[in-house]
């Protein structure tokens, strides 16, 4: 299957990553000559020039299941899952879709690329996927054909739910992508049908790039500037991970407003998010960062007298249960059990009409190599992985170099470090649980800041209510 | 003259493997100190009880200074300066029968300490070598009882552990913590949820992870900030003490603190394993002055070099837990209440002793 040249992709581990970019650009190219001729085989005549080279070997049109039959038959699911039982019902990352040419001619490049930089954690959280996923989806469209004996409304929206197939194989939607999509169909559905192809396409785009505005830029200046009355000069903060709009209120708060504050950044195992914040902030003069994991977090709240905590959202849900990055709450409740105001910010998009009353039963899981990994974080693609896989499994065969040899060796000392657990799929009994997201109370939660005011999180069935019409 | 000078040779080599944290972990510190103690005592000469009293506190005293924040050099000091006042005392009392008031337990609780000075003068011209044999005697006890310390713990896993039952244990470091699972898992059937620890004793709970899982207990191991969100599914959370202090509160690793508050949260109950040897006499008056703080490069190491310097950044080792979070504690002599611990205190030192500086 991974058949890309492997002149590109040498062994060693440090310039993985611009391999992997490269690797990734070969296969877009390849890709959209693949997409392009396909689009040609099946659709209008005018652009049927390069019919007759593709080695397509079907030559009728791809019905939606025909290609969700293709999508299904490349998903790689892995045998040696390991999923503590209580978590089993939970779905896992470890079905993947392999990057077959038939594969290559149904999903974009543009996904291909996203999927990728999603599944290795390069763009990670709600509102920077969404807005990856919308800029992402305003390249599908300016380049889709509607085929012949179908109409725009129908097909776009059948052509965008495989890209949307395909991207779940990366991570599972979160909610604001959920929401984005669920608009972004209703309004292709409601183009009117005399509009010409090339009209409602514009038509669509300029919607999106208005969505990107109103929903997710807008709306965190409004956040920011509702929140910034609660940061006071010499304030002392509490956040946990990395939040877009966090970030941008705290910058907002030091640069434009001139107030100088403290902030401490708890940040935990494995995705390290906090130090993407503690990066940001630290360059500004203004802030104090102080940067903590996870486990000491009673000595902070016992030590220094923190004024809030201010917390991100990956959602909110309708009764008021705040689902966010896993450890959040904790921190909720800790500060809240020191008396100290817990303020979520959150845009509106990540405002989810579903129920939950407890993490176990709805939550993503992440890779549980992530977990034992004690060495810094990196992510490798899982097509990447695979292509390694095989390389070391040829490898052997052939006779190796002096350099070669002494660079593994190498390698494996720096393995030995932590060997205890190398093996731990070997050992039955042993689990790993890496879930990504929970779930806090709302007697944590102080209010909830979003651009259509403060609320208290009992208030966020209204607002869904209220504005579902119009959103 | 000289003998004194041999006891401090090994006093002061006993100290500088405590600061060089050559000996750790309370278990290893305190049959240490035992051993010490022994040697000291044989070695040491005096003329009066008051005098070999003395010279154990002053001993005591170095060695607390030498590690402040590890308890069990000073408990084992008290548990023996209690036996020499116990050996004294049930002396005297055959000399003279007048002190028979102070020992019923309510009028000791209020009375001052220095109301018993004059006891240790009047026991002057005792036969000091016979004082010497009994309470090296004495000591030896403490080192097999110290020593047996697991084997009393887990006399009670069955009364604590039902079948099928979820365990989440916060602080893979605990050998006994370990020594409880495993005794416990010849009995019943159970689950047990690891946190790392991440990043003071994540090999630690690898390695107690893998040790589990060797016995088929089914293990999982979980990041610290998944507690939470699994804390709903948890029947029981099982925490190591590292020293318990008077009040019921324990210092344990960092972030257990956390965890036990989450439980307190959810309405799970909470033990605390702890051998009697890590009962502390003194309160927890400053919190600070009870943890200790580690490297710093372990939560943000030297590849983020463009973090380093920027970022105020400390790794605390140790969490003071409250004894409203704890529901139990389970020790080598039984289970307790954590209101119940200032009497296994009393019990087992001397209240003179408790300010050994």
């Amino acid at each position: 299957m991974s058949e890309p040249t492997p002149a590109t992709v040498p062994a060693p581990a440090d310039t993985k990553l611009s391999n992997k970019e490269l690797k990734e650009l070969k296969k877009k190219e390849k890709a959209a000559k693949r997409a392009a001729a396909k689009v040609g085989s099946s659709g209008s005549e005018s652009a049927s020039t390069r019919q007759k080279e593709s080695r397509d070997s079907n030559g009728k049109p791809p019905t939606a299941t025909h290609i969700k039959k293709q999508l299904n038959s490349a998903k790689i699911i892995e045998s040696d899952r390991k999923v503590p039982t209580m978590f089993g019902h939970l779905e896992t990352r470890e079905q993947r879709i392999s990057s077959s040419p038939q594969i290559a001619s149904i999903v974009h490049p543009k996904i291909l690329a996203l999927t990728l930089k999603i599944s290795t954690y390069k763009i990670v959280g709600s509102t920077a996927r969404c807005q990856a996923m919308l800029e992402a989806f305003k390249d599908v469209i300016s380049s889709y054909q509607t085929p012949d004996n179908a109409s725009l409304q129908r097909n776009l929206t059948s052509h965008l739910s495989h890209q949307i197939e395909y991207l779940k194989t990366g991570r599972p939607l979160s909610i604001s992508m959920g929401n984005a999509i669920r608009w972004l169909k209703q309004r292709i559905s409601i183009i009117p049908i005399d509009l010409s192809d090339e009209v409602a396409k514009k038509q669509v785009i300029e919607e999106i790039d208005l969505y990107i505005q109103e929903k997710i830029l807008y709306s965190d200046k409004v956040i920011t500037q509702f929140a910034s009355t609660h940061i006071q000069d010499g304030s002392k903060l509490l956040t946990y991970g990395h939040s877009e709009v966090l970030k941008k209120l705290f910058k907002y708060c030091a640069v434009e407003e001139n107030k100088s504050f403290e902030i401490y950044i708890i940040d935990s195992k494995p995705l390290f998010e906090g130090k993407k914040l503690a990066r940001e902030l630290s360059a500004v003069p203004n802030i104090k960062c102080h940067y903590n994991l996870i486990n000491s977090l009673s000595t902070i709240l016992e030590r220094s007298d923190i004024d809030f905590c201010f917390l991100g959202a990956h959602s909110m849900l309708s009764n008021g249960r705040l689902y966010s990055r896993v450890g959040t709450a904790m921190i909720a409740m800790a500060s809240k059990n020191k008396n100290i105001p817990v303020l979520v910010c959150c845009e509106s998009m990540k405002f989810s009409d579903k129920v939950q009353l407890d993490s176990v039963t709805l939550n993503e899981l992440g890779d549980s190599e992530d977990v034992i990994n004690t060495k810094p974080f990196v992510k490798t693609g899982s097509n990447l992985n695979q292509f390694l896989i095989s390389l070391q499994s040829k490898e052997p065969k052939k006779p190796q170099q002096q350099g070669t040899k002494k660079d593994k060796k190498e390698l494996q000392l720096a393995d030995n470090e932590s060997p205890v657990l190398n093996n731990w799929k070997e050992l039955k009994p042993l689990n790993i649980l890496n879930v990504l997201y929970d779930l806090t109370p709302p007697e944590y939660i102080q209010k909830v800041i979003t651009e259509l005011g403060a609320l208290p999180p009992s208030s966020v069935p209204v607002i869904l209510r209220e504005y579902k019409t119009n959103a | 003259m000289s003998s004194t000078q041999k006891y401090e040779v090994l006093v002061d080599s006993f100290i500088s493997k405590l600061k060089r944290r050559q000996i750790t972990g309370s278990y290893n510190v305190a049959t240490a100190t035992c051993r010490l103690l022994m040697r000291v005592i044989s070695s040491s000469r005096w003329s009066s009880t008051e005098e070999f009293i003395n010279l154990i506190r002053g001993v005591g005293c170095k060695l607390i200074d030498a590690q402040p924040r590890e308890f069990a050099t000073g408990n084992i000091v008290r548990r023996v300066l209690a036996i020499i006042r116990d050996e004294v005392s049930e002396d005297s009392v055959t000399q003279s029968a007048n002190n028979a008031p102070y020992n019923t337990s309510m009028f000791q609780l209020l009375s001052t300490t220095h109301t018993t000075k004059p006891q240790g003068t009047q026991a002057t011209k005792q036969p000091n070598q016979d004082l010497r044999s009994v309470v090296i005697q004495g000591i030896r006890e403490l080192i097999d009882e110290i020593a047996s310390v697991h084997e009393n713990i887990e006399l009670m896993t069955v009364d604590l552990i039902h079948e099928n039952e979820v365990l989440l244990t916060p602080t893979p470091g605990s050998q006994t913590v370990l020594n409880f699972l495993l005794k416990a898992s010849l009995k019943r059937k159970f689950t047990v949820l690891i946190t790392e620890s991440y990043p003071n004793d994540i090999n630690e709970c690898h390695s107690f992870a893998k040790k589990l899982a060797e016995m088929n207990i089914e293990t999982v191991i979980i990041p610290d900030s998944t507690v939470f969100a699994v804390m709903s599914r948890v029947g029981k959370v099982l925490i190591g003490a590292r020293s318990v202090f008077a009040n019921g509160g324990c210092v344990t690793a960092a972030g257990v603190a956390t965890v036990c508050e989450c439980a307190k949260e959810h309405r799970t109950p909470v033990f605390a394993v702890a051998g009697l040897y890590k009962f502390s006499p003194t309160y927890p008056f400053d919190r600070d002055s009870l943890i200790e703080v580690g490297n710093s490069g372990k939560v943000l190491p030297y590849e983020d070099s463009d973090l380093v310097g920027k970022c105020e950044v400390t790794n605390p080792l140790f969490d003071y837990v409250v004894p409203e979070h704890i529901d139990i504690y389970i020790t080598n002599i039984g289970g307790f209440s954590p209101n119940f611990i200032y009497r296994i205190v009393l019990d087992n030192y001397k209240a003179e002793d408790v300010q050994l500086g």
